[in-house]
C-alpha cells in the first residue's frame, strides 16, 4: 500500500524478471511479448569469476618440475611451498641436474660449479637444492645426491612431494 | 527542423563477451595444473662445529632396519623411562607402520617437552616413500628440525 501511494512507485524500476515473464509480463506495455529474454548479466558475472579464479590458480602453481609419466612422487601432509632452486632429478638410476644428465662421479663438481655461480649472482636460494625422485626409489640412489650436496655446500635440501 | 529524440538506453551486446569468456575458461581448464607439489625440507650440517659450543638438546635417532622396521633411540633426554629410550617398530609389508609410528612419536613429544630434533638414518634398501612418511610424522608431531644421514 505504502509503495503504491508514495513517490517510490513512480521512481522504482520494474523488475526485469517480471518483465521477462511469458505468462504475465508486467512491463507496463500494452501487448504481451511472447519472447523471453535470457538474463545474461549473471552468466557474465559467473564466467568472469571463473576466469579470474583459473588465472590466479594457474599463475600460482608455476611449472617448476617436469614430472615424467612413470615417476610417482611420495605424498606428505606437512609440506612447505616449493621454491625455484637447483633441481636434481633421480630417474632410472640416472642423475639429472636441471634436466641435464650428469654421471654420479661428476655430481659434486657440477653442484660446486652451480653453487659458485649462485654465490656470484647473489641468489637467495644459493644454499637450497630440490631432490625429485620416484617414491619407490631406494635410498642408495639418493645417497649420492645428499652426499654431493653436502660437499658442495647445499645445506637446505628439499624433497619434492605431493601435497595432500 | 524537428528531430526525433534519440533513446539513450543502449544495451551492450554481451554475446561476443560471453563467447570470449567461454573460450578463455576452456583453455584455462585444459592448461590448469591440478597436482599440488610441495617440499619436505631437511637441514644438513655443512662443516664442523666445536662440541663445547653446542648445547645438548634432546634428539631422537630413527634408524631404518629391513622391511620398513624402524628403531627409535632417544639421546640427551634427561630422566625418562627406559621403555621409551629404545623402541623398535615393525613395518607392514615392507612399509612403515604409520599408526604405530605416529603414536610413538606423539608419546615421545609428550614425555620430552623440548624434543625438536630428529635424525633419520636410512639404510641402502630403505624406500624413499618410507623416509618421507617418517619425516611427515615427525613434522606432524611438532619435531621440526629434521636431518638425514648419508650412508
Amino acid at each position: 500500500m505504502l509503495v503504491r501511494e508514495s513517490v517510490i512507485s513512480e521512481t522504482a524500476k520494474e523488475s526485469p524478471l517480471l518483465m521477462a515473464s511469458t505468462l504475465k509480463p508486467q512491463s507496463g506495455g500494452v501487448g504481451r511479448v511472447m519472447m523471453a529474454g535470457v538474463m545474461l548479466t549473471s552468466l557474465v558475472d559467473a564466467f568472469s569469476i571463473l576466469v579470474i579464479y583459473l588465472l590466479v590458480s594457474s599463475s600460482n602453481s608455476g611449472e617448476m618440475l617436469y614430472i615424467s609419466k612413470d615417476m610417482v612422487l611420495p605424498d606428505a601432509r606437512q609440506t612447505t611451498v616449493l621454491e625455484r632452486t637447483t633441481i636434481v632429478k633421480v630417474e632410472d638410476d640416472k642423475y639429472f641436474i636441471e634436466e641435464k644428465e650428469v654421471p654420479a662421479k661428476s655430481l659434486v663438481t657440477t653442484l660446486l660449479d652451480i653453487r659458485e655461480t649462485l654465490e656470484k649472482s647473489g641468489d637467495k636460494t644459493k644454499e637450497s637444492l630440490t631432490i625429485q625422485a620416484d617414491k619407490r626409489s631406494k635410498y642408495s640412489l639418493l645417497n649420492a645426491v645428499i652426499l654431493a650436496s653436502s660437499h658442495a655446500g647445499f645445506s637446505d635440501i628439499k624433497f619434492a612431494v605431493l601435497a595432500n | 527542423m524537428a528531430h526525433k529524440e534519440k533513446s539513450l538506453d543502449n544495451e551492450v551486446n554481451l554475446v561476443p563477451f560471453i563467447s570470449l569468456l567461454s573460450v578463455l575458461i576452456c583453455s584455462l581448464l585444459l592448461s590448469a595444473v591440478w597436482i599440488q607439489i610441495g617440499a619436505m625440507e631437511v637441514k644438513q650440517s655443512v662443516g664442523g662445529q666445536a662440541q663445547t659450543d653446542s648445547k645438548k638438546n634432546p634428539v631422537v635417532f630413527a634408524r631404518f632396519l629391513k622391511d620398513g622396521d624402524v628403531e627409535f633411540r632417544l639421546k640427551d633426554a634427561g630422566k625418562i623411562s627406559r621403555k621409551l629410550k629404545i623402541v623398535k617398530l615393525d613395518g607392514i609389508d615392507g612399509k612403515l607402520n604409520i599408526e604405530a609410528t605416529a603414536s610413538h612419536i606423539g608419546e615421545l613429544v609428550k614425555q620430552v617437552p623440548g624434543l625438536n630434533m630428529a635424525l633419520i638414518q636410512p639404510n641402502s634398501d630403505s624406500l624413499y616413500e618410507n623416509i618421507i612418511k617418517l619425516m611427515d610424522q615427525f613434522r606432524e608431531n611438532g619435531v621440526a628440525d629434521l636431518g638425514i644421514s648419508p650412508l
